[in-house]
Parts: structure tokens; sequence; C-alpha cells
């Protein structure tokens, strides 16, 4: 009988393999030379912008590239450095660098713009103008008409979920062409909003020659428009929103449907309970976590509501249908009033981090309570 | 109008049409239809190119490719075969309505293959382009060599030297002598140097149904209801508005007959210029060529006695006017509207005229005139507060507005070593023989040169002579008339153009008065003039007016 070889564990590789210490000593250094070279660089440009030097580049453009090769060489000083540990570090070096430039830099510098007056058509250019923007928000009638409005669309994000509750339960059970209805549910969500927009709300809906106005003629309606009222805007506004929206919040339900165990169900049948009893007492408290989850991440995403407004009504009849992101738009980029619509900006990014996390935590109460 | 449409009969534009369409499939096998051999007999230029298509017909790309390559003998003058070989350019522009930038791009092939140089070009809806362009400028990062631009922007590129001078050769090659008065330096000038070369003029004029006003039944109608005046064609704005008020809910060979056409919704700062096309016969005097601004500190004169008056006009006429007029922007009254037969009055540029035979959408060939903007039997004085009675009669002030689109070369075409050819690119287009054709079709353009203004020129394409003779007396009696109102050259002027319209917008809709929105907008002037510097503004204000 031939022996068994014994079998060889190989060691886990160690991450803290140390580096020779002239890799770590390159390492080091070049991580310490690179970021000071980038340093005075943007010092440099820095001084040549606010005027104060003659020195430096035309534009930040190299500095940009500057910026970029220095983070290539902090991952290769990372490795070279501390060996494994580098490398590591190095997985997650262009998520963080990435995250820092695109992410926390500009929130940082638009912190700073919200306190500046900056029309980009004044020559004198940027002024630093304290809490000016943000008195001006406060009094600025425009604005609270836009978050009135935003009050009105979040609030049809709970209708929106009824309907969506709905469609779910219903492709939730074991009926014929379940998988086909399943997929034309989903239909408008894969459309973009700014297509279903412009061919329903523009093309259809058009008061002059959409295709169901000869309908509605014929069955003794006149002078046809559906975005003259302003109430009759906003709703026709918000089913379009729905339209498209809907099947985002009904795939999210249908998955915590399908996620119930069947013998809880089973049981409660077993136990006499008639299906609205099992709705109201076992499947509504066990989907309220995914319920909240659809709910808060329509609100969020309704929140940002400008696509289907812009390309409808443009924020009319006068402002009736008009929306945050919509002012902030006007503000900053067709009135160019930079500094006003960054403040604009941050003022509601406050609002809805406060309005979120106090719905949150209320939701996380009333779920702990009542499953 | 769907039905109207669907319906088409033969009428003077579908023959014409159907003829010219004959003539050109019959070229393009080789057997020359009669009036493209009659073009191409002749010896000129500007008679070949208006020829194609021939009135009744939109020009396809193929035709205005024919157009580009005929226009180019300029072009070879100053520019050797392949001499921009290698070199690429980028034009911004517009992509309105299936022009500008659109009709453009096949003008220009015959120019790329000769010269070599290849073009890339940004597209932008018209709400949308100034914006971009000033981000641009503010972020140190132009990146278009060409830049199709209004006049009303020049104290934001000109004013911050970043448009390159216009050459000599490019000033003898387009003829800018040959530029209507309206487009004479200042406009195009700063510090008395030339910067833009004109491919466009603009005033908004009146465009109203001649059948309507001629039709004797409404007259009989008109006079039995106690119209002030005869039937006909309204000379004041206080006439449009009665007439406005008389047509709602009479019709004319069974369509519904509608009055004046307003545009009310925002539109990225242009649909600032309806409102004051409705406001300029109020609110320019002739004793005064400051009617948006007091000259001496900028304050505003939006929310004066007669701006207010011309936005009441507005709400009072919208009740008789087509439904959902209330959220109409400029693009819906001239071609979903007017054009489509809805509507006897339009205030608004050359393009309805130069579309009436030459663009598919439209159902009102033979049907429509032109005149110059309405006037009023009084206007509002300034100085003295009062509302005065002119004893020359009624005040007509028509708006100049935008006075016309240009392109512009930047000065980045320089340093990058692409200057001629940006030069070259923009005086092709704006090409003297060209400017007559992109008035006649739809091109984004309307008539720029004094050369234009030739009647006979015209009926070559098979317009009607009085229809022609009404146009272009619309357009030159607008460009010159004593009282124009010209608009500022003033940085930031789309700033308030969008600030009061946003303001209108709420008044038209009934949200607040008349008074309240021109209040809004007013505060609003003071506070874009205060963020881009008073004193400049005043100074560069009084040199806009001269």
């Amino acid at each position: 009988m031939q022996d068994t070889p014994a079998l060889e564990i190989s060691e886990p590789r160690v991450a803290s393999a140390a580096s020779p210490e002239w890799r770590a000593i390159f390492g080091r250094t070049l991580i310490r030379v690179t970021s000071l070279a980038v340093l005075a660089l943007i010092v440099m440009q820095f001084l040549k912008t606010a005027g104060v030097t003659e020195m430096g580049f035309a534009n930040w453009r190299p500095v940009a590239v500057a910026l970029l090769a220095w983070s290539a060489s902090l991952c290769l000083g990372m490795v070279l450095s501390r060996g494994q540990h580098g490398e590591r570090a190095v997985f997650l070096l262009p998520a963080v660098l990435l995250t820092v430039a695109f992410v926390i830099f500009p929130t940082i510098y638009a912190l700073f713009i919200a306190f500046n007056s900056w029309n980009l058509s004044a020559a004198a250019g940027r002024q630093f103008n304290g809490l000016d923007n943000y008195r001006q928000l406060l009094n600025d009638g425009g604005y609270w008409n836009a978050m009135k409005n935003m009050g009105y669309y979040v609030t049809a994000v709970l209708a929106q979920y009824v309907i969506a509750y709905l469609l779910a339960i219903l492709l939730n059970q074991n009926i014929r062409g379940r998988k086909f209805f399943r997929v034309v549910f989903l239909l408008p969500f894969m459309l973009s909003p700014v297509a279903v927009s412009f061919m329903i709300g523009k093309s259809i809906l058009n008061s002059q020659y959409g295709p169901i106005i000869p309908v509605l003629e014929a069955l003794g309606f006149t002078n046809i428009s559906f975005y003259e009222d302003p109430w009759l805007a906003r709703l026709n506004i918000m089913m379009l929103d729905a339209w498209y929206s809907i099947p985002f919040m009904m795939v999210l339900l249908l998955a915590g449907l399908q996620a119930i165990p069947f013998e809880v169900l089973e049981s409660a049948k077993i136990d006499g309970a008639s299906s609205l009893q099992t709705f109201l007492h076992m499947i509504f408290p066990l989907m309220l976590p995914v319920s909240l989850t659809a709910i808060i991440l329509r609100v969020i995403f309704e929140l940002k509501l400008i696509d289907v407004v812009r390309v409808v009504t443009g924020g009319g009849p006068g402002s009736a249908t008009d929306t945050i992101s919509l002012f902030i738009y006007r503000e900053g980029i067709q009135k160019t009033n930079v500094g006003y619509a960054t403040a604009l900006s941050q003022f509601y990014l406050l609002i809805i981090i406060i309005a979120i996390t106090v719905v949150l935590w209320v939701a996380n109460k009333w779920v702990e309570k009542v499953t | 109008m769907r039905s109207r449409i669907l319906r088409q009969s033969a009428n003077r534009r579908s023959v014409i049409k159907a003829a010219t369409g004959a003539a050109a499939g019959l070229y393009a096998w080789g057997i020359p239809g009669k009036s493209y051999q009659r073009a191409l007999a002749q010896e000129s230029v500007i008679q070949q190119i208006l020829a194609i298509p021939g009135a009744g017909a939109q020009p396809t790309e193929s035709d205005m490719q024919r157009v580009g390559e005929l226009v180019l003998e300029p072009t070879k003058a100053n520019v050797q075969p392949g001499e921009f070989q290698g070199q690429q350019l980028t034009f911004l522009g517009l992509n309105n309505g299936g022009v500008h930038n659109l009709v453009f791009r096949p003008l220009s092939e015959a120019w790329q293959e000769y010269t070599g140089a290849q073009i890339e070009w940004i597209d932008l809806p018209q709400n949308e382009v100034f914006a971009r362009v000033q981000q641009s400028i503010v972020s140190d990062t132009i990146d278009f060599d060409v830049l199709e631009g209004g006049a009303p922007w020049e104290g934001d590129i000109l004013g911050q030297g970043l448009a390159s001078a216009m050459p000599d050769w490019v000033a003898t090659q387009v003829d800018v002598a040959d530029y209507v008065k309206l487009l004479q330096p200042p406009v195009g000038t700063w510090d008395g140097t030339t910067y833009r070369l004109s491919i466009d003029a603009d005033a908004h004029n009146f465009n109203y149904r001649s059948d309507v006003f001629a039709n004797q039944d409404l007259a009989a109608e008109w006079s039995a209801a106690g119209g002030a005046q005869e039937w006909g064609v309204p000379q004041t704005w206080q006439q449009v508005q009665a007439v406005t008020q008389f047509l709602s809910g009479k019709q004319l060979d069974g369509e519904d007959l509608y009055g004046i056409l307003d545009e009310c919704a925002p539109w990225g700062g242009f649909g600032w210029y309806f409102f004051a096309s409705r406001a300029s016969a109020y609110a320019k005097h002739p004793d005064n060529s400051a009617w948006l601004f007091n000259p001496a500190d900028m304050t505003p004169y939006v929310n004066n006695p007669a701006f207010v008056r011309a936005a009441q006009d507005v709400i009072d006429a919208l009740p008789f006017e087509p439904s959902d007029q209330v959220n109409a922007d400029g693009n819906r009254t001239w071609q979903e509207q007017f054009l489509a037969g809805i509507g006897s009055m339009l205030h608004w540029w050359g393009d309805v005229g130069s579309n009436v035979y030459t663009n598919d959408v439209s159902v009102v060939q033979d049907k429509v005139m032109f005149s110059i903007l309405p006037g009023s039997d009084d206007v509002y004085n300034n100085e003295s507060g009062e509302w005065d009675t002119l004893p020359t009669g009624p005040n007509f002030a028509p708006n100049e507005a935008y006075i016309g689109w240009g392109l512009y070369v930047m000065n980045r075409s320089e340093a990058s070593g692409v200057n001629k050819a940006a030069w070259s690119l923009a005086a092709h287009l704006g090409g003297k023989d060209l400017g007559t054709w992109t008035a006649v079709y739809p091109s984004g353009f309307q008539p720029y040169r004094t050369s234009s203004f030739n009647e006979d020129l015209w009926a070559t394409t098979g317009l009607p002579a009085e229809f022609v003779a009404s146009y272009l007396a619309s357009q030159a009696d607008s460009y010159n008339h004593p009282n124009g109102a010209i608009e500022p050259r003033i940085p930031g002027i789309f700033q308030y153009y969008v600030a009061a319209e946003i303001e209108l917008a709420r008044a038209y809709a009934g949200e607040i008065t008349a008074q309240e929105a021109l209040d809004a907008a007013a505060a609003a002037w003071e506070q874009i003039t205060d963020d881009i510097g008073r004193d400049s503004q005043i100074g560069l204000y009084q040199a806009a007016l001269g």
C-alpha cells in the first residue's frame, strides 16, 4: 500500500509581511516628494488665480493632471513602503480618492460658494456675502411655492405605493400569464422619463393636436386642456410620474411578498383567517420593512423631480407645477446666479437630510412596535 | 386643424411643390426641368440658388448641399484647395426646429471638402445656448472656435475680450457694407473693433391672416357689433384687443377663429421679446431712446404704467385665445398654431414669413400678410409720468427683438492655429448670396442684407409678388423705423429677461396681478444690476443708447 503523502497545508500569506527597508524608504520618499510637489502646484495656482503672483498655469487643468499623477504615486508609494498592507490600501485608495474628488470636495466647495454672491456676468466675479443668500431664500416666494409643490408630489407617492402594492399582490397570485404581466408592468420603468413625458405629456395630451382630443370632443368636451388649470396640471404631472415610477415600487414589493415564508401563510389559513385578516395581520406587518424601503427610496427620487415637469409644463401654468430642482436650475443655469442657486441646493439638502432622518426614526419605532 | 391638414386640397403651394418636385426629379435623372434649366443657364449664382428648391417645397439636405457648393466661389478667392487640411473646428450653434446648425451642416459640406477642414458641431436648444456659453466663459473652458450668438450677448462676449477681430479679407468677402442699417456699428463692435459676422437681423413684425380681415361676413358682423373702426387689419394694440374679443367663438370655413396668439410661458429669456412687442408702443416714447431702464441710474422702467398695461392686455386677451395658451411658448405660437391655421394675428420674428410657403407644416398659403407691430393711441412718457397722445397719430415702436444672430470667432482659434479656417467658415455661412437664400427658405434667419430686399429676386422662387412685397416691407420698415425699440447690449441682459418672463408667467396664470409681477421683475432687475455692477451697467447702457 502506497503511503499517502501528508497533506501540506500552506501557511496563509501574512498580510503584514514587511517590505525590504530600501523599498519602504523609497516608497515613503516618493509619497512625501510628490505630495509636496502637488501641494506646491496647488498653492502656486491658487495664488495666481487670486492675482497674488504671476507664476502659474493658464488654467487648473495641469494641476488636475498633477493630482492624477500624485494619486498613482501614492498608490505605488503605499505598496513599496507598507508591503501587503499597502496593497490592501491600494484596493481602497481609488474609490477613496474618487469619493474625495467628486463628492467630498464639491460638497465642501459648494458650502463655501453658498456664502458668496456669484453672478456669472459680474465683472467683479465671486464676492463673499455672508448669509445674504440664506436671507434672500427665506423671503423667496418662488422657492417656497416650489417647496409646497414638492409636498404635493411627495404625498402622491403614497397613492403610488397603494397601486404598486395592489399590482404586486396581483402578480404574486398564481394567475395565467403571470410572467408576461410582470414584464409588461415593468416596461414603463425601462423607458426614459423624458421620452415618456414627451410622448404622453406633450404629444398625446397636447391640447391642439393630441390624438386624445378628438375622442374627448366626440364625448362632448370642449376647450380641452390638460395643463391650463393648476390642479389639473399638477395631477397630470403626478400621473405621468406615477406611470413610470409605480413599477419600481411594485418590483420591490413583489420581491418582499415572495420572500414571505409559505408556512406562515399556510398556518394562517389553517387557523381560519380570512384573506383580509391574513393581509392585515400577517402580510402587511411582515412587509413593513420592504414597504418603508420602497416608500423612502421613492420619496428620495421624488424630491429630485425635474425631468417630467421640465418637458411637459416647464413649471407652469405660472409656477403651479414648479419643483425645487427646476427652480434651482433656473437660478443657476438660466439666471447664472451660481452663489444663490448653491445656497438653495444646500438648504434643500439640509431639509431632506433632516426630514428623512426623522421619518426613518419614526418608521423604525413604528415597525418595532407593530412587529 | 387636423382635418385641415389631412384634406389639403390642391392649392397654389401644392401645385408649386409638385412642379418643383418634378423638376428636381427630372434634373436628378439628367433631364433638367424648365425652372432648373433656366436657373442654371443664368450666370447669377444668387438666382441659381434661389431656385433650389423653389417656393412650395422645403429644402432637402441634398438641396442645401448643392447650395453650399454653388456659393463656394468667394471662399476660393481667399483660400487655397486643402489649405486647412488636418484642421478641426468646433462650431457651437442651435438645433431649433430643424434649422440653424441643421442647415449649416449641409451648407458647409462643400466648404469642408474644398478646404480640407473638419467641423465638429455642438447643437443646443435655444433656451439653453446662452447659459452654456456663459458657463464656458466663466469656467475658462471655451471649447468652440465659432459661436452662433446673439447681439445682446456682446456685452458678455466682446466685453470680456473673448472673440477674435474680423480680418479685413473677411469684411471684403462678405461685404459688410451690405448689412441693413440695424446691423451697422455699434452692433457687432466693441471699442471700435468689429467682431461679428452677421447671418441674421431680427425684429418682431406683425403677421396676420389676410383672409380673415378681408372677409365680408365678418366685416358685417363687426359693424353690427358696433366695431369702433372699419373691419380690417388692426393698426393699434387697442384694436388688436377688440378684434381678439370679437373673433372669439366665430368660425371661418368651419374652423374656430381666434385673434392674437400670446406667448406666455418662460422660454429661457426669449419669452421676454413677445411681451416687449406688446409693450413697446406703450413704453417707447419717440422723445426718449431709453425704454427699459433709466440711463442715469439703471432704475428699471419695467413696472411703469406702460408695461403694466401691456401685461394686463395679455391677461385680458387670454380668455379669448385658444385653450392652454397660458402654457404656449414661442415655438408653439408660430409653428403649432399660426402656420397650422390657428389664430389670426401673431407678433413674431420674420421666420413666419419665410416659412409660409416653404415649410411642410404650413397650411396658410395665400392667407398671410405682414406689417410692422401695431402702435398705440397713446404712449407713456417716462419723464413726465403722463400718457401722451402724439399729434402725428398712434405711436409705433417696432421691437428690434434680439437684433439678430451672428457668428463670432473665438480667441481660442488663434491659439489652436485654426483662426483663418474659422473665419473662412464664418464667411462662407455669412456670404452675400447665401444671405438671401437663408432669408427665403426655412433657416432660422431673416433678411439682413440690403441686397436681400430685391423683390425681383424673391419672385424668381415662385413666391407671390404681393406676399413678398408685404413681407419685405414689414421687415425693412421695422429695421429702419425712427422709433425702433432697441435692446441694450449689456452684460447679463438675458438674466433680466429670464427674471421678467418668470414673473409675467405667474401673472398670466392668475397667481399675481400684472403690477405685482412687474414690481417683482423690477426688484429682480435691481438685484441683477447690483450683482453685475451698477456703475459699469450704467456706462454700457448709455453707450448702447448712443
